[in-house]
C-alpha cells in the first residue's frame, strides 16, 4: 500500500466526511443548515458506513466473509439502548416499556451500572471481545474458513435473534427497546442534539477511516493482504496467521459494535430484527456493491444502497427487494470489484499502484 | 335434523302399540317432572339413564323423543300434560303420541346449565341404545366417553349385547371398562382396573389414580394390589410411549432436515457453492404442489386425493428446471468466487420470495389433507403413530434410496462423484465438468422441491417458509461433511433428535443454541465434518 498522501480517492473521501462533520457542528448552533430530519439521515448513513468498513476490513483485506456482523452491531446497539433507558429513568423517572409489559418493578440485576455511559461502552466492548474472541479462536484454530465460516456466522446471528425474541431475557423481547428520552442529560429529540449525534457519527466515521488506513498502511496491513492471497504460504514462512486473523476479527467486531452504538440513539429503537440474517447479508451486499477491498468502496456502498433503500421503501416498498437483487447480480457480473470499477478510468494510475486489492482473485 | 326427528317420532309411533311399555301413569309422572321446577327436572333427567339401560325398546324410543324435544325446546307443557311439536308444524301428546292441539295455558320449559348437561348425557345414553344409525350411536358414545365413570355399567353392557356393528361394539366395551370401575362388585372392579391398565395412556392413569382414594383401596388388599399394579404398568407404558414419541418426532424432523440438506450437500460438495436460495426451492416445491392440487380440483376432482403423489414428478421437474436455469445463467460465472456466489444466491432467494409474495400474496396456502396422511395409529401410551409424519419419513427414505441409487449406480452419479473428488482430473479424462455441474445443480434443486412437497401437508406454506429450514440444513451439511449422503443422513438424524430431545426441557430456542454450540465444538475435533470426502475441494 502506497503512502497516504498519494492515495487521492481516500483523501477526497476523508475530506468530504470531515467537511460534512464541520457543517453539522456549525449548524448545531447556527440557525441555518440541514434540518434535523436530514441530519438524522446523514448520521444513520454514517453509522452504516462504519459498519460496512468493519466488514470490509475482514472480508476485503483478509478474505473472511462474516454473515454475522449484525450480532456485533446489535451488541453495541443493545448496550447503548440500555444506557439510554437507564439514564432516561434516572433523569425523568420514566419506566421502560418492556418492564411495564413484563410487570417488573425494578431493573434486572445485569442492568446495574448501565446508567453510566462509560460503563455501557465498556460492557459493549467486553461482550463483543468475549464473543468474537471465543468464536474467532475456535473457528480459526480449527481452520474453518471460506463458505463454512460464513454460514456458521450466519447461524450465530440467527440463534442470537431467536434468543432476543424471547420476552423474559430482560432485553425487551420482540418489542425491543424504545422510548429513549435523554442522552447525556439533553433531550434526545431536540434539533441540536439530533444534529450533534449526526456530527459525532460522521466524525467517528472519519476517524475509523483514518485508523483503518493507518492499519492497512502498516506492516500489519501487508500481512493481512498476504494472508488473504495465500495463507498457507504465509504460515509456511513462519507467521502465525491465527493471531493475525483473530486480532483483525476482534477489531472488526469492535468497530461494528461502535457503529451499533451510534446507530441506535439516532434511529430511536432497537429490536431483534436487527439480528436477522438478512440484515447481516445486506452489509456484505453494501460492501460488494461499493467495492470490496477498498475502504472508500465500503463507505460508498453503504451510503448509496441505504440512500436508495431509504427512498424506495417509502416510495415503492414492493420494488426495493427486486432492485436490491438486481444490484447484486449487476455487481456480480458487470463490476466484479464493485462500483469502484467505474472509477477505474479516472483513477487508473492510483488503482494500478493499489493493484493488489483489485486484481487478486478471491481466496477460498 | 328435522327429518331425523320425524323419523324417530314415526318409529316411536310404530313401536308403541306392539311392545310392553311403562305404565301410562309412569309416563305421565315423568312428564309432570319434565314440567316441574329445576329440582324435579333434574330428578327426571337422572331417572332417564336407568331407563336407557334397562327400559324396553319402546320406552327408550319414547323417552329419547321427548328428551330431544325438551333439549330443542320443542316440548310444551300445557293444561293437559305436555305436547311435542312435530317437524310438520303440528303437535302430538307427549305421553300417548296421539295428535292433539296445545291446551292453553302453555309454556316451553327451559333447562338450566346443570340440567342441560344431565339431559344431554341422558339423550346420548338413549341414542346409544336406540338410534337407528351407527354413526349417531358412535357420536353418542363419544359424548358419553368423558363421563363414563359416572354412568351405570349396565347401560354399556346392554348396549354391547344389542350392538350390531362389531367395531362400535369394541369401542363401547372400551368405554364400559371405565363404567365398571364403579361397580359394587369388587371382582368386577378389579377386572375393570386390569382391563384399563392393558391400554396404558394418560387417560387410563386419570381413571385409575382416583381409586387410591377409594374406600375399597384401603379396605381390600386384592383391590389395592390391582390398583398399584395397574398404576405401575400404566406409568411404564406412558414412559415407553413418550420415548417413542420423541424418537418418532425426531425422526420426522430429521427427514425434513435431510430432504432440505441433501440437495445443498450435493451442490456444495461439487462446486463449493452454498446455495442460499435452497430454502426458496423448498418453498417453490410446496407452491408447485399447491398448483397441482388446484389444477386437479378443476380438471379431475376425482384425483384430488392423490395430488401429493401426482405432484412428485412435477415438483421435481419444475424446481430442477429453475435450478438449471439459475446455474446456467448466473452461478456458472461465479465458480471461482464462492463468496460472491453466496451473495448472488441470496439475491436469487430475495427475488424468488418477493416474486412469490407479489404473485400469490403472503397468506398461508390451504392444502387438502388426503385420507392417507390424516389420523394415526395409537400405539403405546400417548404415542400416536401419525400418518402425516410417517408420510414425511417414508418420503425421505424413498428420496434417500433414489438419491443413493442415482449417485452410486448411474453414469451421471459416477461423474458427479468424480468431479466432487477432483474437478481438474475429472475434466482431464474427458468428463463434461460443466454439464455435470448443471445437472447436479438441477438435482439438488429438485430434491429441495421434493422437500417442499413433503412439507406441504405438515407445515404452513407461505413465501417465507424456506427461511425456517435453511439455517438448520446448513448445520446439517456442516456437521455431516460436504458431499456425502451418509454424512447428511447421520447429521440430520443427530440434529433432529437433539432438537426434539432438548425442546421439551428448555424450549426451542435453547435447543437451537445448544445445537449450534455443539456443532462449533464438533468442528474443533473434525473440521471437515463427520464424513469428509477424500481428496475433497481444493
Amino acid at each position: 500500500m502506497n503512502a497516504v498522501w498519494s492515495d487521492r480517492p481516500f483523501l477526497v473521501m476523508l475530506a468530504s466526511a470531515l467537511a460534512v462533520a464541520v457543517l453539522l457542528v456549525v449548524s448545531m448552533v447556527a440557525p441555518f443548515g440541514p434540518s434535523a430530519y436530514l441530519a438524522n439521515f446523514i448520521g444513520q448513513l454514517a453509522a452504516f458506513a462504519i459498519l460496512a468498513l468493519s466488514l470490509d476490513l475482514i472480508w476485503g483485506y483478509l478474505g473472511i466473509l462474516s454473515l454475522g456482523h449484525g450480532l456485533f452491531f446489535s451488541i453495541g446497539g443493545y448496550a447503548v439502548a440500555m444506557y439510554l433507558l437507564k439514564h432516561t429513568f434516572e433523569m425523568t423517572g420514566k419506566v421502560p416499556d418492556f418492564m411495564q409489559f413484563m410487570g417488573w418493578s425494578s431493573f434486572p440485576f445485569y442492568w446495574e451500572g448501565f446508567g453510566i455511559f462509560g460503563y455501557a461502552l465498556l460492557a459493549a466492548a467486553v461482550v463483543t471481545l468475549l464473543i468474537s474472541g471465543l468464536f474467532g479462536y475456535v473457528s480459526f484454530r480449527s481452520r474453518v474458513g471460506g463458505v463454512y465460516f460464513s454460514i456458521i456466522t450466519q447461524a450465530l446471528v440467527y440463534v442470537a435473534m431467536l434468543l432476543m425474541f424471547r420476552n423474559d431475557t430482560g432485553f425487551g423481547g420482540n418489542n425491543g427497546m424504545t422510548g429513549f428520552g435523554v442522552v447525556f442529560g439533553w433531550p434526545i429529540g431536540e434539533r441540536s442534539v439530533v444534529i450533534g449525534m449526526a456530527a459525532v457519527s460522521v466524525l467517528v466515521l472519519a476517524s475509523t477511516l483514518i485508523t483503518c488506513r493507518a492499519l492497512l498502511g502498516s506492516r500489519f496491513g501487508m500481512l493481512m493482504i498476504a494472508a488473504r492471497d495465500d495463507e498457507t504460504r504465509l504460515r509456511t514462512l513462519g507467521y502465525d496467521t491465527l493471531l493475525l486473523k483473530l486480532a483483525i476479527w476482534c477489531l472488526s467486531a469492535l468497530i461494528a459494535a461502535l457503529a451499533g452504538m451510534l446507530y441506535v440513539p439516532q434511529v430511536g429503537i432497537i429490536n431483534p430484527r436487527l439480528l436477522s440474517p438478512d440484515l447481516s447479508l445486506e452489509i456484505a451486499v453494501w460492501v460488494a456493491i461499493g467495492g470490496r477491498g477498498h475502504l472508500i468502496g465500503a463507505v460508498i456502498g453503504a451510503v448509496l444502497v441505504n440512500s436508495i433503500k431509504f427512498w424506495l421503501s417509502a416510495a415503492a416498498p414492493d420494488v426495493w427487494p427486486f432492485i436490491l437483487s438486481g444490484l447484486i447480480v449487476l455487481v456480480a457480473f458487470v463490476f466484479p470489484n464493485g462500483l469502484i470499477d467505474l472509477a477505474k478510468f479516472k483513477f487508473q494510475k492510483t488503482l494500478l499502484s493499489r493493484g493488489l486489492a483489485s486484481q487478486s482473485s478471491e481466496v477460498r | 335434523m328435522r327429518l331425523f326427528h320425524s323419523l324417530v317420532l314415526a318409529l316411536a309411533a310404530l313401536a308403541l302399540p306392539a311392545l310392553p311399555a311403562l305404565a301410562a301413569d309412569a309416563r305421565s309422572e315423568l312428564i309432570t317432572k319434565f314440567c316441574g321446577d329445576a329440582a324435579a327436572m333434574g330428578e327426571a333427567g337422572r331417572s332417564l339413564i336407568p331407563l336407557a339401560a334397562e327400559g324396553t325398546p319402546g320406552d327408550r324410543l319414547w323417552a329419547r323423543a321427548i328428551t330431544t324435544a325438551l333439549i330443542d325446546r320443542k316440548f310444551i307443557c300445557d293444561a293437559d300434560g305436555a305436547v311435542v311439536q312435530t317437524p310438520d308444524g303440528g303437535t302430538v301428546d307427549a305421553a300417548t303420541q296421539g295428535k292433539r292441539q296445545v291446551a292453553e295455558p302453555s309454556r316451553s320449559p327451559l333447562l338450566n346449565l346443570r340440567n342441560r348437561a344431565l339431559f344431554e348425557t341422558a339423550e346420548a345414553a338413549l341414542a346409544l341404545r336406540s338410534a337407528p344409525e351407527a354413526a349417531r350411536r358412535a357420536a353418542a358414545l363419544r359424548a358419553l366417553e368423558r363421563q363414563a365413570s359416572t354412568l351405570p355399567e349396565q347401560l354399556f353392557e346392554a348396549a354391547i349385547s344389542d350392538e350390531a356393528d362389531p367395531a362400535l361394539r369394541q369401542q363401547i366395551s372400551g368405554v364400559a371398562q371405565a363404567a365398571a370401575l364403579n361397580s359394587p362388585n369388587i371382582a368386577k372392579r378389579i377386572g375393570a382396573v386390569q382391563r384399563i391398565a392393558a391400554v396404558p395412556n394418560r387417560r387410563a392413569l386419570a381413571l385409575v389414580t382416583p381409586l387410591t382414594k377409594d374406600t375399597a383401596y384401603a379396605g381390600n388388599a386384592d383391590f389395592k394390589r390391582a390398583v398399584d399394579d395397574a398404576q405401575a404398568s400404566i406409568n411404564r407404558g406412558i414412559a415407553i410411549g413418550d420415548t417413542l414419541a420423541i424418537v418418532y418426532n425426531g425422526l420426522s424432523f430429521a427427514s425434513i432436515l435431510f430432504m432440505a440438506a441433501i440437495g445443498l450437500s450435493i451442490i456444495f460438495g461439487l462446486m463449493g457453492i452454498i446455495n442460499l436460495a435452497q430454502g426458496e426451492f423448498i418453498m417453490l416445491g410446496a407452491y408447485v404442489t399447491w398448483l397441482v392440487q388446484e389444477g386437479l380440483r378443476h380438471v379431475a376432482p376425482a384425483l384430488l386425493q392423490w395430488y401429493l403423489i401426482i405432484a412428485v414428478p412435477i415438483a421435481f421437474i419444475v424446481t430442477a428446471a429453475i435450478g438449471i436455469a439459475l446455474e446456467a445463467s448466473l452461478l456458472r460465472h461465479l465458480y471461482r468466487r464462492p463468496l460472491m456466489s453466496l451473495l448472488a444466491t441470496w439475491a436469487v432467494s430475495l427475488f424468488l420470495i418477493n416474486l412469490v409474495r407479489v404473485t400469490f400474496g403472503t397468506q398461508n396456502l390451504n392444502f387438502v389433507t388426503p385420507s392417507y396422511v390424516s389420523g394415526g395409529l395409537p400405539l403405546i401410551g400417548d404415542f400416536i403413530f401419525t400418518w402425516n409424519r410417517m408420510f414425511a419419513i417414508a418420503f425421505a427414505l424413498a428420496t434417500l434410496l433414489a438419491t443413493w441409487a442415482l449417485i452410486r449406480l448411474t453414469p451421471l452419479g459416477l461423474n458427479i462423484r468424480a468431479v466432487t473428488q477432483n474437478r481438474t482430473m475429472a475434466g482431464c479424462i474427458g468428463i463434461p465438468v460443466r454439464r455435470v455441474d448443471m445437472l447436479a445443480f438441477g438435482l439438488g434443486s429438485g430434491l429441495a422441491g421434493l422437500a417442499g412437497l413433503a412439507l406441504a401437508p405438515i407445515y404452513s406454506v407461505n413465501p417465507q417458509m424456506g427461511q425456517n429450514f435453511i439455517i438448520d440444513s446448513f448445520m446439517v451439511v456442516v456437521l455431516g461433511g460436504v458431499g456425502t449422503i451418509i454424512g447428511t443422513v447421520v447429521a440430520a438424524l443427530g440434529i433432529g433428535q437433539i432438537n426434539v430431545l432438548i425442546e421439551p426441557m428448555w424450549g426451542a430456542v435453547a435447543a437451537k443454541v445448544i445445537v449450534l454450540l455443539m456443532i462449533i465444538g464438533f468442528l474443533q475435533w473434525r473440521p471437515e465434518g463427520l464424513f469428509a470426502v477424500k481428496g475433497g475441494r481444493k
